[in-house]
């Protein structure tokens, strides 16, 4: 029991670290800079300064808060996905399939690191915040937003690993992760206050991750502690696992298809 | 390559822009680059705008365009000569006695024309999801002035696929260089929000004489002296862009021959 607990540790260790490494393996510091800091910046900028035009000056933190939570998504979802995605363009698949290796453990490995760096790019994202927009953190409880980073991360990581398992059958990957991490800049609330949206839209936007964390890291900042919040970030969590449940589902389903089929990849 | 011979190459042009055209279609990722951000992006913009969409929906209409425009510019015509290294082509292609810049700049004109379709479907989703119904208020100036944007893009990818097959580390901030230029370009918000010392960067950007152009177009604020300046800044960018390009294209085809690094990234 307890070697198998061992094992599947150190199976969950090595493949997060080498999954990532493996991810940017072709990075140069220059390109991850100009990938995980630079890029993400210029969206926030870009989204920011557009609220400013459309609503006005004074709502300028509305845009900056909810766009550093939206950062979570970039790792969440391009990260975790390409990931998953990656065993199957590099050839792994069919060795990652014959190993008799916990397939829970790997499949969560993969997201792991990802949630880290979601982590960071938030951070980064309230940084640009402070230091170039203004943003105002003197009413804000660190630790409550700390852990509303943390369970933005994880949720988002959640959507990436379902996502991830739908690239294993298709080969328009980057299509589906576009649109995704717009359609999450339009409904997650980012942008927008959700209460203006018709009824079956704020259906969808509470179907997705990241709407009640942004919602949580407003009050946050706006003076609210834990405990006012724990709701919104307890049912974030929930989302977060209910993806990862189904991205699991999903990738057992689809290794027993590549079996039975001998066909390891769908399309 | 020599500007006086281009129209010995028409059939050649005509052949690379059908083929890019064609390819494109079947790119997903070029659909969502020219069709879907742009949309969400008018969404986004007009929703964000609430009770000032009826002024403002022009504005977005032609701003979301333009990004479809930028969009593929960057990724698709950034990456005109790099495709082909990557499908293996680019030896062959080299190596043909037309000239490459010829064959790019069909490619470009195939994905400028192409991105067009970027506001026209802005506009269907205006019209559609807000019901609004829209008119260019002086068609003439706009139509000139799109004639002016595409020269001024379609050279720029010129200058882009060459700089990114002589340098990848440059193309490896593509992803960065989407977002700067929607801002600097004034796109869907006027460059005044921004700090004074971001508007002479704006100016060296001919996206955003292009944008200017297009937008006062729209709205009717097209005065003769406002279009002249715009189209004379296009027409600015564009001969410096097809200058700087002959020299850069020269090298890459000086380099492949001496360093036989063709195929290699």
């Amino acid at each position: 029991m307890l070697k198998t607990a061992r094992m599947n540790l150190r199976l969950f260790y090595d493949g997060a670290m080498l999954s990532y490494m493996a991810l940017f393996r072709w990075l140069q510091p220059m390109t991850y800079l100009a990938s995980m800091v630079f890029a993400p910046l210029t969206y926030m900028l870009f989204f920011v300064f557009l609220g400013r035009f459309a609503t006005g000056e004074d709502n300028a933190s509305f845009y900056v808060i909810g766009n550093s939570i939206q950062m979570a998504a970039s790792s969440g979802i391009y990260g975790v996905t390409m990931s998953i995605t990656g065993d199957r363009w590099d050839g792994t698949l069919p060795y990652l399939f014959g190993a008799p290796a916990n397939r829970l453990v790997i499949f969560v490995g993969r997201a792991f690191m990802h949630v880290i760096n979601g982590y960071i790019s938030v951070l980064l994202g309230f940084f640009w915040g402070i230091t170039l927009l203004g943003l105002d953190l003197s009413q804000t409880n660190i630790g409550a937003m700390a852990l509303t980073i943390l369970v933005t991360s994880i949720s988002t990581a959640g959507l990436g690993l379902l996502l991830g398992c739908l690239s294993l059958m298709t080969r328009n990957v980057m299509f589906v992760n576009n649109t995704v991490f717009f359609m999450l800049l339009l409904f997650s609330g980012a942008n927008i206050d959700i209460t203006t949206f018709p009824a079956w839209m704020q259906s969808i936007s509470y179907a997705l991750p990241l709407t009640r964390a942004i919602v949580a890291a407003r009050q946050i900042v706006a003076g609210a502690d834990l405990s006012q919040v724990a709701n919104l970030l307890g049912t974030e969590l929930l989302y977060g696992a209910i993806y990862i449940v189904l991205g699991y589902s999903l990738f057992t389903w689809f290794e027993k298809q590549a079996k039975q089929r001998g066909t390891l990849e769908a399309v | 390559m020599n500007l006086s011979k281009l129209p010995a190459h028409w059939r050649t042009i005509r052949i690379s822009f059908e083929m890019q055209l064609r390819q494109n279609f079947s790119d997903p990722f070029i659909i969502f680059a020219i069709i879907v951000q742009p949309m969400i992006i008018a969404t986004l913009a007009l929703w964000m705008l609430q009770d000032q969409v009826d002024q403002f929906a022009i504005f977005v209409i032609v701003g979301s365009g333009m990004t479809g425009l930028w969009s593929s510019l960057l990724f698709i015509s950034g990456n005109a000569i790099t495709g082909e290294r990557w499908v293996g082509t680019l030896e062959g292609l080299v190596a043909s006695p037309t000239p490459m810049p010829v064959i790019v700049l069909g490619k470009n004109l195939a994905n400028v024309f192409q991105s067009l379709s970027s506001m026209l479907a802005s506009y269907a989703l205006v019209a559609l999801l807000f019901g609004l119904s829209i008119e260019i208020q002086q068609p003439l100036l706009f139509a000139v002035s799109i004639l002016f944007a595409m020269l001024a893009f379609v050279t720029f990818g010129l200058i882009m696929a060459s700089l990114f097959i002589i340098n990848p580390a440059v193309q490896n901030w593509q992803n960065g260089l989407e977002f700067p230029v929607y801002i600097l370009g004034g796109f869907l918000f006027p460059i005044a929000l921004l700090p004074g010392w971001t508007t002479p960067f704006s100016y060296l950007l001919a996206p955003y004489w292009a944008a200017r152009a297009l937008q006062a177009a729209s709205v009717g604020a097209g005065t003769f002296e406002e279009m002249a300046l715009n189209w004379g800044m296009m027409l600015f960018f564009s001969i410096i862009y097809i200058i700087t390009s002959r020299s850069l294209f020269l090298f890459v085809l000086r380099k492949a021959r001496v360093d036989a690094t063709l195929g290699m990234q």
